[in-house]
């Protein structure tokens, strides 16, 4: 740490030239300066030369902090995992697939044609996360980011309540009885928190916010952004912007969900057609890049009436194709089991690095 | 922007003054290193300059469902919804058309889908109380003209329609006085309306429900076959200005849009929504569908159902997807007095 340049520091661009002329060029050649001396010598005010001293010197970056903190082993990860829990979905098979639900801690993007069931599986985790902690749940709040005008509460009050009844059925001894009389519809809508968001940039307000407000909310398990693609489709015709936007986006969101007591963070995405040679298919949109972003993707699609959702990139499971459905209670397992579907996703291949055409 | 609101430190203000930045919308919009680059500051002021504009931009702070459920916040969640002045139709729709966002009626020609458009037109005008939301509607026509002749004799059949509202008050309004006719002929004056006149009329209170009949006509004239990403560009354009129209106003959208046939097999590159035995779906594909938030599907029949004495073709009106609606359908026929959904019981063939 010693050997960082001033150069690399995070400091402001006239303080490092400024440094750099009087012949500080890593952070080994401040260490036994003063404060004082360094305003002399940089030819800096007091203030700046204070900041010099505390960034380079005393107080590490966070991102240096965490680093300092996380030598952590295999096992202590494993660990950390396994307290963080995952949020269920309701459909059984794809809990299996996913090793117990959408991670805590994790990114996770779900892609889909509209209508196939996106917002309804985000309404779904946005109640399940709530579910209390002695019946397997986490028992925490969510985060739904709207950006499609999609989030309805009559849903969400259709969907809470199924939840409440199905805990209810299962509710056997005393202390999940207990649990139960604090676990209401009006519980799990106070526990939803909505940001509704028209544009790309009230979007990126939002995000700037989101930090303060879960250090505010430390019960908050999940954040939804439902959707993604709908703001920076429209009106960011600029496509490197766009495409330097989202990158920073993601890191924000990958910085969101890995610190400690972190939110899993749930995306929506839209698809898109690709035309490549001849035939064309469907690939989520927002590009190559934004493909990356999310440590795991989820895609919805039909095989004529059926719904199927497919695992389609994840660090630590398989992938798979199970069937579901929407009904009036909510996302749940299929009730006519398929026996004979194909296991290949509608997108497989959109991970090839030929350049796209977005329509 | 007054630089001078932001709960920020005298050195970052004058950073920000010096740099000559004037709105807000360009310091969200900048990635950090950029703005760091603009205003020679570092990192973790830039961060402190985003928080604090976002905290001054954003307009709605995050509010609980149940502040929603409550109705503490009518601009997000007004609760309730345009009627289509017929019970059946309603409990299709749980309760009628959602007040933000873009419906779709997509159905073959003659299925109609323009009867839809006109009866919404006028039961936008009832007070609240009877379903309506008190204000007129401005209806878009890019292909046929206006249908004049029916719309005086849906006025003068009010009353058959909506035996709940009292005949003086449907005598008090003047519903062609508030429905006001535009003519588009091509995409450039379509788009021109859309974000110039129908937003004076939305501003001033006049209007409060958009009806485009039809969508697909001048995107699919206008537009080559291998035109394909200049029609999806144009296309994502106008629905960005009717969603932001529909959720500044809280007034509805109500698109209704042509059918394409379905001729070859399965095709990875089409999205059928799960209607396997469809010989048609909605026209623009799937760029067209991710910007609409309910829609439904027209079907007409083979059979005629009877009323009274009136006699109608059988119509399977479908939601195909809604945020908030199950995949359901019910019967439906146009009559003189308009359009009327039939239960199941009510089914004389």
């Amino acid at each position: 740490m010693m050997l960082r340049t001033v150069c690399s520091s995070p400091l402001a661009p006239s303080v490092k030239v400024k440094l750099i002329t009087a012949g500080f060029h890593t952070a080994a050649d401040l260490t036994d300066v003063q404060p004082l001396q360094l305003c002399k010598a940089a030819g800096l005010s007091q203030e700046e030369a204070d900041e010099v001293l505390r960034t380079l010197r005393d107080d590490p970056s966070p991102v240096q902090r965490r680093a300092a903190v996380q030598c952590l082993t295999a096992l202590d990860l494993l660990h950390q995992e396994e307290t963080r829990g995952s949020i269920v979905t309701f459909c059984s098979e794809l809990d299996t697939v996913l090793g117990g639900g959408i991670p805590v801690g994790r990114t996770t993007e779900i892609c889909g044609a509209p209508g196939v069931g996106k917002t309804q599986l985000c309404v779904q985790l946005a109640v399940d996360v709530q579910i209390p902690v002695c019946f397997g749940g986490l028992g925490g709040e969510a985060v739904f980011v709207d950006t499609e005008g999609g989030f309805v509460v009559e849903r969400l009050v259709g969907v809470a309540r199924a939840a409440v009844e199905h805990c209810a059925a299962l509710a056997e001894d005393q202390e999940q009885r207990g649990a139960l009389e604090s676990f209401t519809v009006e519980k799990i809508l106070s526990g939803v928190f909505l940001m509704r968001c028209h544009d790309y940039v009230e979007l990126l307000a939002e995000l700037h916010l989101l930090p303060d407000f879960l250090k505010k909310h430390p019960q908050v398990r999940l954040v939804v952004i439902d959707s993604m693609a709908f703001p920076f489709r429209h009106e960011l015709e600029d496509l490197s912007q766009r495409t330097r936007l989202l990158s920073g986006f993601a890191q924000k969101l990958t910085r969101l969900a890995s610190a400690q007591h972190g939110p899993a963070v749930v995306l929506t995405n839209q698809m898109t057609t690709k035309v490549s040679s001849s035939q064309s298919r469907l690939v989520p949109a927002l590009g190559e890049i934004w493909g990356h972003a999310a440590t795991q993707k989820l895609i919805l699609h039909w095989e004529g009436a059926q719904r199927f959702v497919s695992l389609y990139k994840s660090s630590s499971h398989k992938d798979a194709t199970v069937p579901y459905q929407l009904t009036a209670e909510g996302f749940r397992d299929a009730t006519v089991s398929v026996s004979s579907f194909p296991s290949r996703s509608p997108a497989a291949g959109s991970h090839s690095k030929r350049p796209r055409t977005e329509h | 922007m007054d630089w001078e609101k932001l709960e920020l430190n005298a050195k970052i203000i004058n950073a920000l003054k010096k740099a000559n930045v004037t709105s807000a919308r360009k310091i969200l919009s900048l990635p950090a290193p950029d703005l760091q680059r603009l205003l020679h500051l570092s990192d973790s002021e830039v961060q402190l300059v985003h928080t604090a504009v976002a905290a001054l931009y954003r307009t709605v702070p995050p509010v609980t469902a149940l502040q929603l459920t409550l109705g503490e916040f009518p601009s997000l969640e007004p609760g309730h919804r345009l009627s289509f002045a017929c019970p059946v139709l309603d409990g299709l729709l749980s309760g009628g058309l959602p007040l933000h966002g873009i419906t779709e009626l997509a159905g073959e020609s003659a299925a109609g889908k323009t009867q839809f458009g006109l009866q919404l037109s006028l039961s936008v005008q009832y007070s609240r109380e009877h379903g309506g939301l008190g204000a007129g509607a401005v209806y878009i026509c890019t292909e046929d003209p206006f249908p004049i002749k029916r719309l005086r004799q849906l006025i003068t059949q009010q009353s058959r329609l909506r035996p709940d509202v009292p005949p003086a008050l449907i005598r008090a309004i003047r519903f062609s006085d508030n429905i006001y006719i535009e003519h588009t002929a091509d995409l450039e004056a379509l788009q021109k309306c859309v974000t110039q006149r129908v937003r004076t009329l939305l501003e001033r209170g006049l209007v409060r429900l958009i009806v485009v009949d039809s969508v697909a006509a001048l995107f699919r004239s206008e537009f080559q076959a291998d035109e394909a990403i200049e029609r999806a560009r144009h296309l994502l354009a106008f629905s960005a200005a009717l969603h932001r129209l529909s959720h500044t106003y809280s007034a509805p959208v109500f698109c209704i849009n042509q059918v394409s046939d379905v001729v070859d097999g399965p095709n990875p590159g089409r999205c059928d929504y799960g209607l396997v035995e469809s010989k048609f779906l909605p026209a623009l594909g799937i760029t067209w569908a991710n910007q609409v938030m309910v829609r439904l599907m027209l079907r007409r029949q083979e059979r005629s159902l009877t009323l009274g004495e009136q006699t109608s073709a059988a119509r399977r009106l479908e939601v195909v997807f809604a945020p908030h609606l199950a995949r359901a359908s019910c019967l439906c026929g146009v009559w003189e007095e308009g359009v009327r959904g039939i239960t199941q019981e009510g089914i004389v063939e």
